[in-house]
């Protein structure tokens, strides 16, 4: 009986696969057009000149940390029950959001053939350049992570011997705020040249995370790859609840900070935000947040997986609303809005990616998702005997 | 020495003609604007503010402001565009830009740096302007270069020869002789967003 489950599973897997794969390819199609056509297969602009891909590198990059910070965690505070789950956590932080993080970017730049320039030409004073080699170090962290957490989990090394690179991975995760850094450090952008940004990143990292990882549980307790009681993805439920509360108390404080005066440039794009053109973008945001808030913390006595799973997907869904939301009624609202000579790529207000760019990120999410189905075959990572019959 | 630019907003017309001489010089593909006249007055170009018969209408001239302090130079993560020491010009180098636009991003001024979407296309089939310009390229950011070109051949950037009410004065900031220095003496001036600290070499004669 056992066999036949397995089977089917693997059946449904392989079918999975495949769907990934043919997205992956559609992401890769997408790509190739944009090369050739330009950038102007997007709905970017001279005013909106970021957009989906660049919240895309932002999110996953905040993955990857939380991702890092959640592995890192149970070794330095002795969190037992977390332990077992350590090891996907790290892979997660190391491959897959590594390396869709960096995918964002490069499909986001107009010559991604000059890439190899941040190493010959890096601009120390750069944030770009910053978040460049955190990426580099954060899969050189993670890979090295992996690997002691998998030597450990298989009695080749002590516990002990873990420790330091934990520390090491930790402070690598708070460092994500150095992420915000490209938008807080930009006189230019009032609205995110705050204290308040590299706070906000710091938790969106964690709740980010930390929903990806309700997410992969709940799919891996389903096909007995791990056995993770309901119990602690409640927990992490809660924690996440307790995250994006506030978060949503960073959003609120800002725009009530920056309506009250009545006027000025973080009047302007406020109220863009709240009540012009980004309003819908805005509100749909205010509803996530609330709602996976709901989702997620409220579980009673005995807490479902089903919602905890939805809760986390709509938490990933608010993640994102708010940094595209913050993005564009920045980019939207210039410091200089007077009228004049109009450019190729005028503004074209709210920003709704184009069918490539939703393409194209989607082709990069379904490789990574290739990517984590390899490691969960490939490597030790899970908690039960089956692991390597996923 | 210092190039610096004066723009006389008593003598600016709004006649565009500033903005025409750049992109032919230049050889600006379609839809590319180094220099553009901004209109302080109502919500479309060109057009006055307050109803008639109490109407006012102001022009603003806006190119790169080939800041003292760029915020664009700070923030370029590979060094395509850079300060150069011996007379303050901000530099594109289209050949090194990855095309990432975060200099549009920094840039506090809107819209002087512009990105190219696509494939350069022209108005006309044959080139126009000088032929020692840097051709331009696909999927680089491009701005105004203070005309570069012109200047290595002792001549000055074609938006000043060209503006028919002198409204537009260059020159070496560090000479006190040059015509730009004498054109800020004794003027009151303000430089653009001057709170953001980018210490802009244009200066807005008022
Ligand atoms: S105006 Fe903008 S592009 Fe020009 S030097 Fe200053 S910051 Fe750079
Ligand atoms: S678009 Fe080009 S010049 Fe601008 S920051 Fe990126 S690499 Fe530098």
């Amino acid at each position: 009986m056992a066999v036949v489950t397995n089977t089917k599973k693997t059946s449904a897997t392989n079918l999975w696969m495949i769907i990934f794969a043919v997205f992956a390819v559609l992401g890769a199609v997408c790509w190739g057009l944009q090369l050739t056509k330009g950038l102007q297969m997007t709905n970017l602009g001279t005013d909106n000149m970021w957009g989906l891909y660049i919240v895309g590198f932002m999110i996953f990059t905040g993955i990857a940390a939380g991702s890092l910070l959640f592995a890192a965690v149970p070794y330095l505070f002795k969190l037992e029950e977390f332990k077992p789950y350590t090891r996907i956590a790290s892979y997660l932080g190391a491959v897959a959001s590594v390396v869709a993080a960096s995918l964002f970017i490069i499909v986001d730049i107009g010559n991604p053939e000059r890439v190899w320039l941040f190493i010959t030409s890096g601009n120390w004073s750069s944030p770009m350049f910053w978040d460049f080699i955190m990426l580099a170090s954060y899969m050189v962290i993670s890979i090295m992570f992996t690997r002691k957490l998998i030597l450990l989990n298989e009695g080749k090394i002590e516990e002990k011997s873990v420790k330091g690179l934990a520390l090491v991975a930790f402070a690598a995760g708070i460092l994500v705020t150095v992420t915000s850094f490209v938008f807080s450090f930009q006189v230019a952008r009032p609205l995110w040249n705050t204290p308040a940004q590299p706070l906000s990143f710091l938790i969106a990292a964690l709740a980010a995370a930390l929903a990806v990882m309700m997410i992969l549980s709940h799919i891996l307790n389903k096909s007995g790859y791990i056995k993770m009681p309901i119990g602690l993805l409640a927990k992490m439920g809660k924690l996440t609840a307790a995250l994006l509360c506030i978060e949503l108390i960073i959003v609120i404080t800002e725009i009530l900070i920056g309506l009250y005066p009545g006027s000025g440039e973080d009047y302007a794009a406020f109220i863009w935000l709240v009540t012009g053109k980004g309003a819908v973008s805005f509100w749909l945001e205010m509803v996530a947040l609330v709602t996976a808030i709901v989702l997620l913390a409220k579980q009673g006595t005995s807490p479902k997986a089903g919602l905890l799973l939805g809760g986390a997907i709509i938490a990933l869904i608010a993640i994102y609303l708010i940094k595209s939301n913050l993005l564009q009624a920045q980019l939207f609202n210039p410091l200089i809005t007077l009228p004049g000579t109009p450019v190729y790529g005028g503004t074209t207000e709210p920003y709704v990616p184009s069918l490539l760019e939703m393409g194209l990120s989607i082709g990069i999410l379904s490789l990574g998702a290739l990517l984590l189905n390899l490691g969960f075959g490939k490597l030790n990572l899970g908690t039960t005997a089956d692991t390597r019959k996923l | 020495m210092r190039y610096a630019m004066a723009i006389d907003l008593d003598r600016c017309t709004g006649c565009h003609a500033c903005s025409v001489a750049c992109k032919v010089e230049n050889n600006l593909p379609d839809g590319i604007f180094w220099n553009r006249i901004l209109t302080a007055g109502g919500k479309s170009m060109d057009t006055p503010s307050g109803t008639f018969p109490n109407l006012s209408m102001q022009f603003l001239p806006v190119n790169c402001q080939h800041c003292e302090n760029p915020a664009c130079v700070k923030a370029c993560p590979v060094k395509a565009t850079y300060k150069r020491e011996e007379d303050g010009i901000v530099i594109q180098d289209y050949d090194k830009c990855i095309g990432c636009r975060y200099c549009m991003v920094a840039c506090p001024y809107a819209s002087v740096r512009q990105f190219n979407w696509k494939k350069p296309e022209y108005a006309i089939d044959v080139a126009m302007g000088d032929a020692a310009i840097t051709p331009h390229q696909y999927n680089t950011v491009e701005k105004c270069t203070f005309c570069t070109h012109r200047l290595a051949q002792g001549l000055k950037p074609a938006c000043i020869d060209t503006c028919p009410n002198r409204a537009r004065i260059f020159g070496d900031l560090d000479d006190p002789n040059s015509e730009v220095s004498r054109a800020i003496q004794g003027r009151s001036y303000f430089h653009l967003l001057e709170e953001k600290g980018t210490k802009p070499s244009i200066f807005y004669l008022t």
